[in-house]
C-alpha cells in the first residue's frame, strides 16, 4: 500500500507551491493575468476536490495535475476562438513524397550548430529554453505544450484542436524547427555561433 | 512490409517516434529502431534529430517539475490576493461541509 504523506493545510499553499505553478502557467499562457487566474482557478478547484486527494504522492504534483486540466482547458477555448486553419506549405508538407512513404519532412536537416546535450546540467540553458518556447508561433506552440510538455496523447491533442493527426505532426515539425532556430539564435554560451 | 521485427521501414520509425518517446518505446523496439535510424541515408538524420528533440524535452519538463529554472515568480500583491481568495474558499468549503441544524 501506498505511504501516505502528510498533506500541507490549503492556507500555506500559496507560499509553498505559488511560484511552483506560476512558473508552468507562464511557459504556457505566457500573460501574467492569464498565468494568476490560472495559479488561482488550480488552488480554487483544489479546495473542492481536497477531499478527494489521497495523500499517496506530494500534494504539489496533485496540484500541477489539476493545472493541466486547467490549461487544456483555456487552449481549447482559444482554438474555438481562432480556429486552426491549415497553411497552404503545411498541405503541400503532408502530400509531399516524402512524408507519404517515409513520415519524414527532409532527408537532410540542419544540423545544430552546437550540441545542447553539453548545456543539460547548466541552469541558464533552462531559462532560454523556456523564454523560446514562448516564441514559437500559434498554432505550433500550442499543439507542442499540449503533446509534449503536458503529455497528452495524439488522439487527445487532435481533439481539443479539431485537427487531423497528419496536421498534428506538421505542427509538431514546426514547433521543433522553430524552436532550434529559436534556441540557436538566443544561447549565448561558450560555443555558441 | 517486412516480417522480421527487426527490419523497420522509415515510415514505421517515424510513426513510433509521433507517438511515443524513444525512451518509452520496449527494449526491442528501442534496438530496431536506433539500428534503422543509425543506418538509413533516407530517414536517419531526421529521425535522430526528433530523437535528440525527444531527450531535451523530457530534459526540460525535470527541470521544469523540479522548479528549478523558472524566472517567473508571483508578486507580493498577487499572493495576498491569492491568500485571501483560498480563505474564503476555505470557509464557504466548511460551511457546505457543516451538518444542519
Amino acid at each position: 500500500m501506498a505511504k501516505k504523506t502528510e498533506i500541507a493545510p490549503p492556507e500555506t499553499w500559496v507560499d509553498r507551491y505559488g511560484d511552483y505553478l506560476y512558473g508552468f502557467a507562464m511557459s504556457r499562457l505566457r500573460n501574467p493575468d492569464a498565468a494568476h487566474d490560472c495559479v488561482q482557478d488550480t488552488f480554487l478547484a483544489a479546495i473542492k476536490a481536497l477531499d478527494r486527494f489521497d495523500g499517496s504522492r506530494d500534494i504539489k504534483f496533485w496540484l500541477r495535475g489539476i493545472m493541466r486540466n486547467k490549461i487544456v482547458d483555456q487552449i481549447r477555448r482559444s482554438v474555438k476562438e481562432n480556429k486552426v486553419d491549415i497553411q497552404a506549405e503545411d498541405e503541400a508538407l503532408i502530400e509531399s513524397f516524402w512524408f507519404k512513404y517515409s513520415g519524414i519532412a527532409t532527408t537532410n536537416p540542419d544540423p545544430w550548430q552546437f550540441n545542447p546535450r553539453k548545456h543539460y546540467d547548466n541552469s541558464e540553458f533552462w531559462v532560454i529554453f523556456d523564454r523560446c518556447i514562448q516564441q514559437v508561433k500559434e498554432p505550433a506552440r500550442q499543439a507542442f505544450i499540449l503533446r509534449v510538455l503536458e503529455d497528452l496523447s495524439t488522439e487527445e491533442v487532435c481533439k481539443v484542436m479539431n485537427i487531423s493527426s497528419n496536421y498534428l505532426w506538421v505542427l509538431l515539425h514546426r514547433a521543433r524547427s522553430q524552436l532550434k532556430t529559436l534556441i540557436e539564435a538566443n544561447w549565448t554560451g561558450s560555443d555558441a555561433k | 512490409m517486412p516480417n522480421n521485427p527487426f527490419m523497420l521501414t522509415c515510415k514505421q520509425v517515424s510513426e513510433a517516434l509521433a507517438h511515443k518517446n524513444y525512451s518509452e518505446l520496449p527494449r526491442l523496439k528501442r534496438w530496431a529502431l536506433l539500428l534503422h535510424v543509425k543506418l538509413c541515408p533516407i530517414c536517419g538524420k531526421f529521425n535522430q534529430q526528433i530523437m535528440r528533440s525527444q531527450e531535451m524535452f523530457s530534459r526540460y519538463k525535470d527541470q521544469e517539475s523540479s522548479g528549478l529554472h523558472s524566472e517567473h515568480n508571483l508578486e507580493r500583491a498577487s499572493k495576498e490576493q491569492l491568500k485571501k481568495q483560498l480563505q474564503q474558499a476555505m470557509e464557504a468549503q466548511s460551511k457546505q461541509q457543516a451538518p444542519e441544524r
